[in-house]
């Protein structure tokens, strides 16, 4: 298990380093560079874009500006003349500066993170509260008008795309005047109680998490489906039928239990998105999260933004196949990673 | 209780709750017990108050607004690169002088009044006394001082130096006492007055940044959401809440230094709630469906707006010409790129640098056919670089060229060109005229004016190639390989002439038709380049205003930028607030500290 995390753990700086590259590249292919919208200001005089450039190293080609951001996300320098040891190394990593808001780019995200994170985390609670129940529901009484109609919602589901339903969302809530039209909180936020801001914060999310669950809901509950599916056909089924278990137990304690094994998996992948999943909802909904900061931050060539927001999720990605590869070995130990 | 009926109970009640508070604590304003919306008195008007002129209302009300984009910043220093970073602090710095908008001159700001030297060349301001920063430190001349140290420091490259310096050399700034600073220029310099009303800093909240070399990172937008009020005021208003990418919440600043003429402290309006929305059809929607006070409302949204203003109780007011602006020009830059070969192909070149071929274009341009069919009679033809708009600087006697396709067959025959038996114009080598017109996708009336312009051209015998290109492209074309034929663009003006200084003299980055020339390539730009130095040099206003008025001439009579139309403004008000004092340019409530109302919210 020990060996499985470092490996994983070394597998990640190289493939950071390969993905960082990667966007460095494809930001600097873009025409012109986060200066050019001055250009057209009559007011802006020529030695302040000059000067702008040369602060920047936008006047640099990109595989150089590239390395002295490698060289502030790793800061590492060694100082001899220091009083301890340990004051020698100095090593305070950060995600490097942002030219659109002229401060570092950690600081942005920060401002941004608890809007995506509580979406997240909502619309997968929903997600998987529905789900499983349902796709357990329809292995058990298989082929059943219930069945039927939530395999065809579940089809339906996952074939309308994300914007599209935060759009009809959007109309939804025109329409009827019962949501807000997007946001996170209203106006009169700042002057509620703690109890009013929490109603009103629940209010505001309501529909942008419907709409990222339902995806998720259809997707859940057809892997939770065949899975039940599979196990219930298993011999051990039988052979508990046979010493007189109730179905109840059989069901839940026996067949659950090892039909849940790919949700496992499901969830590192979830888990993943939990920062970037929401991106297109955010900027249809005008939510205030991550995904609106990063959309921004591409069509100003904000480029250290950018890769701030994909080395985040290439971690969450990787952090969250490990999470699931531990948990499964966890649940099902037959398992093994040696 | 049906669901709908829950979500609009659960809902009213929480809105009537907020407006409880808010209306509870307007009630209770100054009292100690008024947890929000409370109004907190800083005790009497500084002596050097300035009083307003309009006549006095009744304090209290919130003011909604949008705003489109968030500010990238609140730093004073790199605020003026983007609309709502200059919004924003522009409503918490103010300058030692103002701008009247309604009465288009200077008046006094933090500075209750100056003199002027004999030689024009010094300026002693007298600061008002008694004024105070929003946190209650006392505003003196180290404040300006200080400004201006971090204005010139060599650290912390700025829009604002060039504006505030004379071929270069920066003012000199001294500090007499407490209230008196004296400026120096280095020559005599036209905008001094206007320039030097730039925001003024506080010292003792920005000394230790600037200090330590982090001037840049001050005021940012993560400082303004951690801690608003540190980012203190001598303006109408202070911050109180920042939520990044949802909204800024202001509220009236104690320590402001206007006053009523019955000596109420203004501003009237105990906040202003900023909503940031993504764009301005949002941003008008909202204004539409009774959701702000204010918006500017761009043509095409007009009709509909309108029909609302009833039901929503307000009013969209027609302010006349804008002063954004929509040229054509074309390539005139004789240069070559690296390889040697040419910008522009030397043929066409020819043509370009014809004045008659470029009036040809102008007389065949129908620019009421655009004001008509582009902006369902929302704008006017436009002459030059200034609009009518700017009344203090419009030159309305120029050169106008009414579509006339007559004049302009005449103007070419003249200058050499025929027309072959297909109807097609050729010059005299034989080569038939034709070019692309570049200009940016991003605007959907300039490209309409460029379909106008190519169906002109068409009926000339001019084949036109519409080119619209992503903006930084078309700019890398325009101002780095000059790699086009001609371009479609629009510049909005600023009220003072020396703002288009770069537009205007041939050394100037955006004399878009051959910028950045060592030596004017023709005799009228040399002469335009003597006027634009000349009105530099001199304070006196109705001197300025004749080299100005004969630039526009030159501009007009040459055409190397061929105006077509400027587009009308409108702005939309609730009818509930008074006190407007609408200027002939710029915003309807760019008084907006004079501003009352009876009803306290929207409703």
């Amino acid at each position: 298990m020990k060996t499985l995390i470092a490996k994983r753990l070394l597998i990640l700086i190289p493939m950071l380093l390969a993905v960082s590259l990667m966007v460095s590249l494809l930001m600097s292919l873009a025409p012109g560079d986060p200066v050019t919208q001055f250009e057209m200001m009559p007011d802006v005089d020529e030695d302040y874009l000059q000067r702008l450039r040369e602060d920047f190293g936008l006047d640099k080609p990109w595989y150089v500006q590239y390395f002295h951001w490698l060289g502030q996300v790793v800061p590492f320098s060694y100082d001899p003349q220091a009083a301890s040891f340990f004051q020698r190394f100095d090593f305070t990593p950060n995600f490097g500066f942002s030219y659109h808001y002229r401060t570092e780019v950690w600081d942005l995200i920060v401002q941004r993170l608890p809007a995506t994170i509580l979406l997240s985390l909502t619309s997968l609670l929903l997600a998987w509260l529905i789900a499983i129940p349902l796709g357990v529901l329809a292995a058990i009484y298989k082929d059943s008008v219930f069945d039927r109609i939530s395999q065809m919602l579940a089809y339906a589901a996952l074939s309308i795309p994300e914007f599209f339903l935060a759009l009809l969302a959007l109309v939804f809530a025109a329409w009827t005047g019962w949501f807000p039209i997007g946001g996170f909180t209203s106006t009169e936020y700042d002057f509620l109680s703690p109890w009013g801001k929490f109603l009103d914060i629940a209010h505001h999310l309501l529909l942008p998490t419907i709409v990222l669950g339902i995806g998720g809901v259809a997707g859940i509950m057809r892997i939770m489906r065949a899975n039940f599916l599979d196990n219930i056909r298993a011999e051990y089924v039988t052979t508990a039928r046979a010493k007189g278990l109730s179905e109840g137990v059989v069901m839940f304690r026996h067949v659950f239990r090892n039909a849940i094994n790919p949700l496992i998996t499901a969830a590192g992948f979830a888990f993943s998105s939990i920062l970037s999943g929401a991106l297109l909802v955010e900027i249809v909904m005008n939510y205030p999260g991550i995904g609106q900061l990063v959309y921004d931050a591409l069509l100003q060539q904000d480029a250290f933004v950018v890769q701030a927001a994909v080395l985040m999720s290439v971690i969450m990605l990787m952090l969250g196949n490990l999470l699931a590869d531990v948990a499964l070995s966890m649940n099902d130990p037959r398992i093994r990673y040696d | 209780m049906s669901f709908r009926a829950f979500i609009a109970s659960a809902k009213g009640a929480a809105i009537a709750a907020a407006h409880a508070v808010i209306v509870a604590s307007l009630a209770a304003c100054g009292s100690a017990e008024a947890p929000l919306g409370d109004r907190p008195v800083a005790g009497p008007p500084p002596i050097d108050a300035d009083v307003s002129h309009l006549p006095s209302g009744r304090p209290g009300g919130v003011f909604f607004g949008t705003l489109v984009g968030m500010p990238r910043t609140f730093n004073p220093l790199q605020s003026s690169e983007d609309a709502p970073s200059a919004t924003a602090v522009s409503r918490l710095l103010e300058g030692l002088t103002r701008f009247d908008a309604a009465r288009e001159e200077i008046v006094p700001g933090l500075a209750r009044d100056w003199e002027i030297s004999d030689d024009q060349k010094t300026f002693t301001f007298h600061l008002r006394r008694g004024v105070r920063w929003s946190d209650g430190h006392p505003f003196t001349a180290d404040d300006v001082v200080f400004t201006f140290q971090v204005i010139y420091d060599e650290r912390y490259p700025n829009r604002r130096k060039s504006e505030l310096s004379v071929d270069g050399k920066p003012f000199e700034v001294e500090k007499i006492d407490d209230h008196t600073v004296r400026f120096r220029t280095a020559e005599v310099y036209a905008p001094f007055l206007l320039y030097i009303g730039t925001p003024i800093m506080p010292r003792h909240r920005l000394w230790s940044a600037y200090e330590d070399g982090t001037f840049l990172r001050a005021w940012s937008v993560r400082d303004a959401q951690l801690d608003p009020e540190a980012m203190v005021s001598t303006g109408p208003l202070v911050l109180e809440r920042f939520r990044p990418a949802e909204r800024i919440v202001y509220r009236a600043n104690p320590h402001y230094w206007r006053v009523d003429a019955a000596g109420q402290r203004l501003p009237y309006m105990d906040r202003l709630i900023e909503r940031i929305v993504r764009s301005q059809q949002s941003s008008t929607l909202a204004f539409a469906h009774g959701q702000s006070d204010y918006e500017g409302i761009e043509v095409r949204n007009v009709a509909w707006v309108k029909r609302n203003a009833a039901d929503y109780d307000f009013e969209v007011h027609d302010r006349g010409p804008s002063q954004s602006t929509n040229f054509i020009w074309f390539n005139q830059n004789r240069g070559a790129d690296r390889n040697g070969r040419p910008y522009v192909e030397p043929h066409k070149l020819e043509w370009f640098r014809d004045a008659r071929f470029r009036q040809a274009i102008s007389w065949a341009i129908d620019r009421d056919g655009i004001v008509s069919g582009v902006l369902l009679g929302r704008g006017l033809p436009l002459w030059g670089p200034i609009s009518p708009a700017n009344r203090s600087w419009h030159n309305p006697d120029v050169q106008h060229y009414p579509y006339d396709p007559e004049r302009a067959r005449t103007l070419l025959r003249e200058a050499g060109f025929t027309w072959d038996q297909d109807g097609r114009l050729r010059d005299r080598h034989g080569n038939a005229v034709a070019f692309s017109l570049a200009t940016n996708e991003d605007n959907d009336v300039r490209q309409a004016i460029g379909l106008v312009f190519v169906d002109n051209m068409k009926r000339l015998g001019i084949d036109v190639r519409l080119q619209p290109l992503d903006f930084n492209t078309f700019v890398a074309k325009v101002m780095n390989s000059f790699d086009y034929e001609a371009g479609l663009l629009g510049l909005t003006g600023s009220w003072d002439p020396q703002g288009g200084w770069s537009v205007y003299h041939s050394t100037g980055r955006l004399h878009m038709w051959y910028p950045a020339q060592a030596e004017p390539s023709t005799e009228w730009e040399a002469r335009i380049d003597q006027l634009m130095e000349r009105q530099l040099r001199t304070l006196d206003v109705e001197e300025r205003r004749r080299h100005i008025f004969e630039v526009q001439e030159i501009l007009a009579r040459e055409q190397p930028l061929i105006y077509t139309v400027t587009v009308n403004s409108y702005e939309g008000l609730q009818d509930r607030w008074r006190n407007l004092d609408p200027p002939q340019m710029g915003s309807l409530i760019w008084n907006y500290d004079e501003l009352w109302t009876e009803n306290l919210l929207l409703r």
